[in-house]
């Protein structure tokens, strides 16, 4: 009897009727760069670094089921990418599959595992994202860009990226009075965030005049503004909470998990000063978790451009709409000085962007904050609530968690 | 002395029943083509200014190398170029290329023509137009295909009405464009049909560099130092991205009008993608 009572939750867990917990037990990447190895190499130096990260000792056989984000820039293995990279980290013959939400994909990959917990159907799940974008010459790697914006309509009128942004940024300046000044802050303090972490792509601090002064993009962003075009992958182990002892005394739990999309292309939006997609996101993560934004102590947030940060300080109600720039002006995102530390990793724009690794990645810096065990100088004092912010394109897709200490 | 007239980028002369429409610049003495601008362009935009002047065409005689297909979606104008169901003779206007990059649009009624030389004409710097039209030769190559992202040839076509014409779609007296598959409740939408009128206004715009712009640029993009993109929104609701004509002299503006004229955007696959670009009302 009390052998079944033991197993009771587990049982209503596969049969879905139970409110089943998830943590993560482990994870860990490669750093962010231009790495010397393929695609099979750098994903073994994220799991083996996952793996070990585990206080009581991981087998990859454990694993029931992989979910890894990838937008296959490239074309490195844009078919069956995640049975090639689990055929290579010992998790041969589970089920897996590619997940792909452009720069979101490792994002939903986690929110794929986390499901796939909840659900019932597996204990131990492994949530991953790679991207290998600098094996391709220079020529070669223009074409890959801008893959996930409106290619019909926004790419025909000449934009990337760095042009859809640029075209938010100067709104937000014209509608809200923010100016440039307020990106290059958000730059300043995510190279100051970068500089002292190890994995980061970009390790360099960088002055207000430097950040100033960069070499137009697309007009008002910068070189400053842009993220940097990166190698890396990222693993994340997730667990069910009847098997996190197995391997851990001192888990991270998944308070929630929330997910949005918004049209692709800016112009079928409403407005182009704020991501709908990050808005759903975060209300559906804080909703189910029971928080709110003032209980979060720390956020990796998808800056792929510094306007990008700047408006999902707004999205995930860090500031007012239209505050984004006063609160990138203040400072009140720097480590261990602002109201909520935005960016501890250095973001998108210094740690780095492997485009499809980027959402797990920001998983593994929320796991090693939330346990304190980031380098010397980059801890955020006291956290216990951490968040994630994962964006796909100009803001279709977004994924949005909150993890922390306790399990409630 | 007729006056001539600036439309859409191009010099028009016009008389009763006839009309020279010819490019503003000049290379090496000869009237040559601007930097996203040939036969077809110019054709549509003759043909939008006959048609502005209430004249009704319905169909047209046109030649090589003019792109019936494109005027056709561009304008509503048909042609037995590309319907064989039109009889020739009962067809009334015709298209005549000059020898440089100057067209005839004329009734046929009409035996001689006779038009006042256009003034207006700018000289362009010869390294630009050789450069400009080395690109072109590149990009229109058939082995010139993109390794990534781009607009293929029928997904191209499949929106070429609307983005050549600005014809929308009609839901409960709302404008729809660009168009769009279903609506709400799960309903096709109807074709696009009407298209929008009246001027759009600048509410963002951006000045890609070289190494910004997507690779479908990047012969072009350097040589024009760098491309411009206006996000407008038309008087009828609906919002649009789109690129500036390439020989303009203009710094965009939020609250700015503009208004739109046929370009060359690439070429890809030996197939020149034709689009609305951008410029300025006066």
């Amino acid at each position: 009897m009390i052998e079944y009572l033991d197993r009771l939750p587990q049982m209503l867990g596969r049969c879905g009727s139970a409110m089943v917990d998830v943590a993560v037990i482990g994870a860990g990447q490669t750093k962010y760069g231009n790495h010397p190895s393929g695609l099979k190499g750098m994903w073994a130096e994220a799991a083996e670094s996952a793996f070990a990260s585990v206080d009581h000792g991981f087998e990859p056989r454990s694993v029931d089921e992989a979910f890894i984000g990838s937008v296959a820039f490239g074309g490195a293995q844009l078919g069956n990418t995640a049975a090639l990279l689990t055929e290579h980290s010992g998790m041969d013959g589970i089920p897996v599959r590619r997940v792909e939400n452009a720069c979101a994909s490792s994002g939903f990959a986690l929110r794929d595992a986390w499901m796939a917990i909840k659900s019932g159907q597996a204990d131990v799940v492994v949530a991953g994202g790679i991207e290998k974008m600098n094996d391709l010459s220079p020529e070669r790697k223009r074409f890959w860009l801008g893959v996930s914006g409106d290619t019909e309509w926004e790419r025909l009128a000449g934009l990337t990226f760095p042009g859809t942004y640029a075209l938010m940024a100067r709104r937000h300046f014209h509608e809200f009075g923010s100016v440039h000044d307020d990106l290059v802050h958000i730059s300043v303090k995510n190279h100051m965030h970068g500089f002292l972490n190890e994995v980061a792509h970009i390790r360099k601090e960088v002055s207000f005049e430097k950040a100033n002064s960069g070499f137009m993009v697309a007009d008002p962003l910068t070189l400053y503004d842009c993220c940097p075009t990166s190698d890396g992958a990222s693993c994340v182990i997730l667990a069910a909470d009847h098997v996190v002892r197995q391997f851990t005394d001192d888990p991270v739990w998944v308070r929630s998990s929330g997910a949005g999309s918004d049209r692709l292309a800016l112009h079928d939006r409403p407005s182009i000063t704020q991501l709908i997609a990050t808005q759903k996101a975060a209300q559906s993560a804080y909703s189910a978790a029971g928080l709110t934004a003032s209980d979060v102590d720390f956020a990796e947030v998808h800056d792929c451009f510094t306007v990008a940060e700047m408006m999902a300080t707004e999205d995930l109600g860090f500031a007012q709409r239209g505050e984004g720039g006063v609160f990138a002006r203040e400072g009140r995102g720097r480590l261990n000085e602002g109201d909520v530390c935005i960016n501890p990793s250095g973001g998108l724009k210094s740690k780095g962007h492997p485009l499809g690794a980027t959402g797990t990645g920001q998983a593994v810096e929320v796991f090693k904050q939330l346990r304190g065990s980031v380098e010397h100088g980059r801890q955020v004092t006291d956290a216990e609530v951490g968040l994630s912010h994962n964006v796909g394109g100009s803001g279709a897709t977004c994924s949005v968690h909150l993890f922390g200490r306790s399990r409630e | 002395m007729t006056s001539t007239i600036d439309w859409q980028g191009y010099l028009v002369v016009q008389n009763d029943m006839s009309m020279l429409i010819q490019s503003p610049f000049m290379c090496r003495g000869q009237v040559v083509y601007g930097a996203d601008s040939d036969a077809t362009t110019m054709a549509i935009a003759g043909l939008q200014f006959m048609l502005s002047r209430g004249h009704s065409i319905q169909s047209v005689h046109l030649t090589e190398p003019i792109n019936a297909e494109i005027v056709g979606l561009a304008t509503g104008i048909d042609s037995p170029q590309i319907n064989e169901n039109i009889a020739t003779s009962s067809v009334e206007w015709d298209i005549l290329v000059g020898d440089e990059a100057t067209l005839v649009i004329a009734h046929n009624s009409i035996e001689r023509y006779e038009f006042d030389q256009p003034v207006g004409l700018v000289e362009l710097e010869e390294r630009l137009f050789d450069d400009l039209n080395d690109a072109w030769e590149k990009e229109t190559a058939l082995a010139h295909v993109s390794q990534g992202a781009y607009v293929s040839h029928s997904q191209y076509l499949e929106g070429a009405r609307a983005r050549l014409s600005l014809a929308s779609q009609r839901l409960d007296e709302q404008s729809i464009w660009p168009p769009r598959q279903m609506d709400a409740a799960g309903l096709r939408l109807p074709s696009p049909s009407t298209a929008l009128v009246g001027k759009a206004t600048v509410e963002s715009w951006t000045k890609l560099s070289a190494a910004g712009a997507p690779s479908e640029f990047s012969l072009r993009a350097p040589i024009l130092g760098g491309i411009q993109t206006v996000f407008v929104r038309f008087e009828q609701g609906p919002a649009g991205v789109f690129l500036l004509a390439d020989d303009l002299e203009y710094q965009p503006k939020i609250g700015d009008a503009v208004d739109f004229s046929v370009r060359k955007i690439y070429a890809q696959e030996s197939f020149i993608r034709y689009g609305l670009k951008a410029f300025p009302v006066e």
